[in-house]
Parts: structure tokens; sequence; C-alpha cells
């Protein structure tokens, strides 16, 4: 058995895994002028901390925002300080490690002392929301490899945020932020482009973390200036942010079928993020916080961890009533080693427990896509909760209320192109109902009910849709 | 068939690195665009002193991408060929003259490779499919019931423009050659436009070169090389490479099976090569990239040899390279891997069929 680390080897709590309820939107300015508040339908803005211009934070909140002060850790204090001198709504620091309990503490210190701000901690790692291309093209030539087609590559940032919930559960609210890609900017045009903004505030509102969005400083002057086609763009924007700004805010949990156990986000990054990318409704919890009434809503556990006694035993009951453990990097010895293996292979050993399976992987995921899409494969169709047809570019998440009556789907489309997605709920739903920025709520879908599981189809999937399945009146609705 | 002495490939690797085809760039002005069409996301890199003309080429191209999955695609019901798969049992259909040209060039391959490659091996890539998408094995019964729907001489054609299957069950599928027909069709499309300089590239599995890019005369292209050791190269500039390879064994289920069927079997393909084609048009090339695959080295270069300018190179997953057709089609970086090299042996033709 292994030794098991401090950080595993702790005691195991119930806590219930959250996200929040909804999702902010933060833009970052510079200290030009802005048009106010009520024209560019933004609430919250960031202003870098120092500021070159200390009167920038008056004239942004006479402007009728909230403004927000982003500094690194070293400079808590004094942006602190500074924040509450200017009356600002908060501050965000940069938390580079993802993880830092003397940050965490300095927080608690600081928002006991200045209980009129606001903290967030700004993780780092995000990435613009993009489906990419395999080619880098450079000044002198094309990387390229020619090789068997592959699906399209998203960026998402479902994964960072996701880990980040769940290896700091009881710290201030996760942000997240990324830089605009500056390749291939085609001359003369609007960089970003009403698209991207669509897309990433689509997209934090899908995952429900709050995310700061840089606002150009050139579309920043241009808006102040009065520019047609800058407000020709913002206002496509503007669409977005009302549509996330519609969406439900009573407090839900992620549905999720596959438990990711997770103490170092690094070692598991990738193989999540690939998780995240194939749509595995997954839960990312620490290994202390693993309990039976965790386990009672998935079916399938991946563990990137050693694990304590403890933790071994609940998966080994866990597989015994049928679920799937799958143990990555693991070459200790486990109670179910008394028993022959169903199956040896050089990189993998199978143990059937009861009606379900442990697989013991002997080394750390290399290849992360062939993981997802093998657990995909492992967990199979029935087990399921949540599966996409005939849309390789959309990215699925769900949330289902505090009565396990309504599931919230939202639907990410990150090709910008119109889709017909299909989409497959496990359980029984009355009421399927969606809508996007281009058609309020919402229209009702036609679905049917096969196997257990209830299906329809989303018309031309843009960029963002949000689904209300409801299932008052039936039995059953996804775990 | 010829096979490839390693120290020869460490001379060709040596007298044309990269950086001696690609000189500095005259002009570094070129539009990139990216669309997901057919499962996938087809690029297009142009190069031109007008942006603006490059730009709209780029974005007609892509336009015209997206057409043709309309038209070819099995997953969209609505598409042309769904329409057809539905209705040319046992009765002429009246088809498109892209479809048409399609599915006759498909005909074509399929009699030179007797059937290695068939378009009609739908329903048993898809009963495998599901599987690999995690529902159960088929079963016997199963495997010979989607047979019985395979074979490409049950496909009738009547010129110019007319289909019908002598099978009840028949349903085409276009994925191994389709994406090399909407990289033609773009390829002429931008010639048409003037465009001299660029690179289309459907996913990864089927790259078309116009011309070169600026200071330079070919563009390289990398290829797939399962071992990791032999960092193989073409250049290509007016014709095309198109690579297969099986899916990767899985460690979680290691018996679940790979997305390419023999036809013959309907039983997943098994093999330890990777195959990259070089020919004139793409079509070409994605059609010979799965079936020289399924033929495997041996049968493959008989195949290879009733082309004109067409080459091939196997390499397998233990470092082994084996090239069909011209030998100065493919460059292999050798020196990468110095000692690796020095052991490796070349495979010869009568290494025997993977298969």
């Amino acid at each position: 058995m292994k030794k098991a680390p401090v950080v595993c080897a702790a005691f195991l709590v119930s806590v219930i895994a959250g996200v929040p309820a909804t999702a902010k939107v933060f833009f970052r300015v510079t200290p030009y002028p802005l048009p106010p508040a009520r024209k560019t339908g933004v609430e919250d803005v960031v202003v870098v901390w120092p500021s070159p211009d200390s009167s920038s934070i008056a004239r942004l909140r006479s402007g009728g925002y909230r403004v927000w002060l982003q500094c690194e850790s070293k400079d808590l204090t004094e942006a602190v300080a500074a924040a509450d001198q200017a009356l600002s709504t908060g501050v965000i620091v940069t938390n580079p490690a993802n993880s830092n309990q003397s940050l965490e503490k300095q927080l608690s210190t600081l928002a006991v002392a200045h209980k009129n701000l606001a903290f967030r901690n700004l993780i780092s790692g995000g990435k613009q929301p993009q489906m990419r291309g395999r080619l880098v093209v450079e000044r002198d030539g094309i990387l390229q490899v020619s090789s068997p087609s592959t699906q399209p590559w998203l960026d998402t940032n479902l994964a960072i945020v996701r880990l980040a919930q769940s290896t700091h559960p009881d710290s201030f609210p996760i942000t997240y932020d990324f830089r605009w890609s500056t390749e291939e900017v085609p001359a003369g045009a609007w960089h970003p482009d009403a698209d991207d903004y669509a897309l990433a505030i689509a997209e934090s509102d899908a995952i429900r973390s709050d995310v700061i969005i840089d606002l150009p400083p050139a579309l920043q002057k241009a808006l102040y200036a009065e520019d047609p086609q800058a407000w020709s763009l913002w206002k496509k924007a503007m669409a977005y942010l009302g549509f996330a700004s519609r969406a439900p805010a009573e407090t839900s949990h992620p549905v999720a079928n596959l438990g990711v156990i997770v103490d170092e986000e690094r070692d598991s990054y990738e193989a999540v993020n690939l998780m995240a990318r194939h749509n595995l409704a997954f839960e990312a919890i620490r290994p202390r916080d693993l309990t039976r009434s965790h386990l009672n809503g998935w079916n399938a556990v991946v563990a990137f961890c050693a694990l304590n006694h403890e933790a071994v035993a609940i998966l080994q009951n866990f597989a015994a009533m049928g679920g799937i453990v799958v143990l990555v990097n693991s070459l200790e010895n486990f109670p179910w080693h008394s028993a022959p293996p169903f199956r040896r292979e050089p990189h993998s050993t199978t143990y059937t427990i009861g009606s379900g399976q442990i697989v013991e992987l002997a080394e750390p995921v290399i290849d992360p896509e062939g993981f997802a899409r093998d657990l995909r494969r492992v967990i199979g169709r029935e087990r399921s909760v949540l599966g996409l047809w005939n849309s390789l570019t959309t990215i699925v998440t769900a949330y289902r209320d505090q009565d396990r009556r309504e599931i919230t789907l939202y639907l990410v489309n990150y090709a910008d192109q119109p889709d017909n997605v299909q989409v497959q709920v496990k359980g029984r739903f009355r009421q399927v109902r969606y809508e996007s920025p281009d058609e309020p709520c919402c229209v009702s879908l036609s679905s049917f009910e096969r196997n257990g599981f209830t299906e329809f189809t989303i018309p031309s999937l843009r960029i963002v849709a949000r689904v209300h399945l409801d299932s008052r009146g039936e039995n059953s609705a996804a775990q | 068939m010829r096979s490839v002495n390693p120290a020869l490939a460490c001379l060709i690797s040596a007298v044309l690195p990269v950086a001696s085809v690609l000189c500095s760039a005259q002009s570094s002005s070129f539009v990139h665009q990216k669309r997901y069409a057919m499962g996938t996301v087809f690029e297009i890199v142009i190069y031109d002193d007008d942006l603006h003309q490059a730009d709209a080429a780029a974005r007609a191209s892509l336009d015209e991408v997206v057409r043709l999955d309309g038209v070819m695609s099995n997953y969209k019901p609505e598409s042309e060929l769904s329409r057809m798969n539905r209705s040319a049992h046992f009765q002429w259909v009246r088809i498109s003259r892209e479809l048409y040209q399609v599915i006759e060039q498909s005909l074509l391959y399929s009699r030179l490779s007797e059937g290695q490659f068939d378009i009609s091996v739908g329903p048993v890539v898809d009963l495998w499919k599901a599987a690999l998408a995690g529902g159960p094995m088929p079963t016997a019964a199963e495997q010979a019931a989607a047979l019985r729907c395979v074979g490409y001489r049950q496909i009738e054609l009547m010129p110019p423009d007319r289909i019908q299957f002598h099978s009840d069950c028949m349903r085409l599928d276009l994925g191994s050659i389709g994406k090399g027909y909407a990289v033609d069709r773009v390829a002429g499309l931008l010639k048409a436009r003037g465009i001299r300089r660029a690179y289309i590239d459907a996913g990864g599995s089927t790259i078309y070169a116009l011309g070169a890019p600026p200071g330079a005369n070919a563009w390289p292209v990398g290829l797939r090389d399962p071992s990791g050791k032999l960092a193989p190269q073409t250049l290509l500039m007016n014709n095309s490479v198109s690579t297969s390879e099986q899916s990767a064994p899985s460690a979680l289920q290691p018996d679940a099976p790979g997305h390419i069927v023999l036809p013959g079997t309907g039983k997943p393909l098994e093999t330890r090569y990777a195959v990259s084609v070089t020919a004139l048009y793409a079509t070409e090339s994605d059609a010979l990239s799965t079936t020289l695959l399924l033929l495997g080295p041996v049968k493959g270069a008989a195949l290879v040899k009733t082309f004109h300018n067409v080459s091939a190179i196997w390499i397998d997953s233990g470092g082994q390279g084996t090239i069909a057709g011209d030998s100065t089609a493919f460059h292999l970086a050798a020196e990468k891997q110095p000692n690796r090299i020095a052991t490796v042996e070349i495979s010869k033709a009568d290494k025997g069929s993977p298969q």
C-alpha cells in the first residue's frame, strides 16, 4: 500500500463541491477614458495596479463602473490600501502557483480589515478560447506534419477552472484571464473581433467562472471616440453579455458521472484538459474530500495521486458495486492484488472486483488525447450522463438545481460555424427548452426517450446555447 | 520498390535540410484561414502581394469546402450523399456531377486495388466505430450482416449522372477520398483566381502545395513517424501528400478495435505501419494512402508502380521505412538519432505484409 502523502492522508471530510451560480465578466481597461457603463453594458472593469494615472479609477467610477485593482501577490498590501482609498470595488490578486496558502492567509486577514472590498484569486494558465488549427506559420515557413486526420483542437479553460475550484474549494472566488492571440491578424481588421469576445463571454458563462477579458486600447479609444465600426463590433459582443447575465442564478452543481481525484494540478492538467475537450462529465476533488456520498453520483473514478487506506477501501467498494476505477502511475500493492488480475498488459493491469473493475496504469498519462478517448470508451455510452453527436467543436457543461428536478446545459461551439448538435442526457425530462443570444428564452425542442436517455437536437448552434431540461412529473433525472 | 539506405537518407537530409530549402523570405505577406469542415480543420495559407485578393480567395475556398461537406457528408442526414444512400437501392438516382465524379474515381481505385479501397465499407466501419466509442464488440452475426452490404461491384454508374446500388443495404462513405477531392477543388479554385503560392491542409491527413513559398523551392512537410526516430519529410510543390495510420492501441482497453477496416474480412486492420503517399492530385494521394496502408509495403509497392508520379513510404513503429516509387520524394533526417540510425535496417520487399 502506498504511504499516503500528507496532502492525501488527512481526514476524509464531506465537502459538497459546487461552482458559483453565475459568472462575472470583467474587462481589463487602460486609464484612457471609457464611455459610460450604461452604454457599454459592462459593469466591472479591472485596472492593473499600479495605475499610471491615479484619477483614472475615479473617472471610471463616475462612469458607472465597479472598478477592481489587479495586482501581483507581492504588491497586495499596497494595492489594497490604494483600492480602499480610491473606493474601488475590490482587488484581484494574481496567484501564479494557483496554490499559495500564505497568500490565502494574507487575503483572509486583509478581507477582515477591509470589509468594503471584495477579493478574487486570479489563477494562471488561462488561454484564449478558440478552435486551433495545426499549422504554425512563421516568417520563414510552415511547421506542419502530415498525419492521420485529427479532430479539431479546442483551447478551453474548463479544466484549469475545475482543477482550481477543486484544489482550493475554500479559497476566495476564482477568476481566470488570458491574452488575445496576436497571430495572423488581418490588416485593417478589428482584433479581437466580435465573435472572439462572444466566445470568451460564452465560455465563462458555461463554466461558471469569472473571467477577465482584455479590452484593447485601440478599441477602448474607438468606442470613446464614437467610431461606428467599433460600436458595431461592441453591440454584437454586448448581446452575449446580456445573454450571460440572464443565466439561472440559483445555486447548482455540475452534473458528473466521472470523478477525478487530484492533489497536484500540474500532474493531471493535460489529461483533465482532454477529458473536458472530449465532453466527459467530470468533477474534480482532492483526495481528502473523497467520500462515499460523492461516489453515489459517479460510475467511474480516475485517481492521479496516491491514496490513503480509507480512500483505497472506498474505491474498492465502489468497484465492487460496479464502478470503474483507473489509478494513474500506480505501482503500489493494493488489497485486490491477492487475486489474479483479469488482464495484464505491459503498461496496465486490470482487476475485476465484484461487478466493476480497477485498472492500474503503471505510468503517468503520456498521451492525454488517447487517454481521454479510452476513458470515454471504457465508461461506455450507457454509463455516460451526457453525450454529443456530430459536433466535434462543441463543449457541453451541465448543472442540476438543488431539488434535482431541472438541469441546465450550456453548449459552446468553438468553431464559430453553425452546427446541428445532437444531444443525449441521461434521464427522462418532461420539457426541453433552449435559448441563445438569437433565440430569447425559450424555444421548446422536440425530444424523445431511448434506453433511459433523453435525446434532442440543437438547431444551428453557432456560439452558445442554454438548454433547460425539466423532469418535474417524471421519475428520474441525470444523477 | 526500393529500400532506403539510412546512410543515403542521412546524406539526402544533409544535402537538403529545411534551411537550405527555405531561403530568407522575400515577402512574408500571407493570409492564413481555417474552417471546421468534414470532421476536421481545413487550413489555407496564401502568399500574395495583394492580401485582399488572398483573403477573398481563402474565404471562397473554405466556403467551397463547407459546401462540399454538405454534399458528401454521411453524418448530415440532409447531405446529397445521405439522400442517395437512402434511395439508390435497385433504382437509378440522379446525382450531382461532383458526387458522380468522386464515386467514379473511387471505383477506379477499387478496381486497381482489387477491392482494398472500397467506399461501400461504411456499414462495417460503423459497426466497429460503435465498439470504438464504448459500445459492445460486434457479434459474428452482426459482422456477417454488415459485410453482406459491402462490395464496390454492386455500385453501378450510368453516365453522366446516375447511380444505382444492387444491394438492399449498401451505404457509401466517402471518408477515405472526400477530403482529397475537396483539396483538389480548392487548388483549382485558387489557381483560377490567380493565386500561385498556397498551402492547403485538410486536418493534416491530406495536404496540397501550390507553387512554393517566397524565396523557397518547395514547402517542406514533416511526415508521420510512429517510431519517432526517422523524422521523415517531403518537399511539396504542385503536388500533395496524404497519410494514413490505424488508431493507436488503447492503454485502458488493449482489445479496442481500430477505425480502419479491411473490406474483405470486415475486421479492423492490424498493422504497425503509418503510410504517407505523394501524388499530383490530393484525391489520388488520399485514396491511395488508405489503400496502401491496407495492402502493406509488398503488395502496395506493386500498386504504386501502376501510377505515374506516385510515391509512398511505410514507416513502422520500430523505425524501419520502406519506399515505393521515387525514393527522392522522401527525406529522412536520420542524423537526429545517429545511434539508432546506425542500427536501422530499412525493410526490404521481402519483409512481408503486415496483415
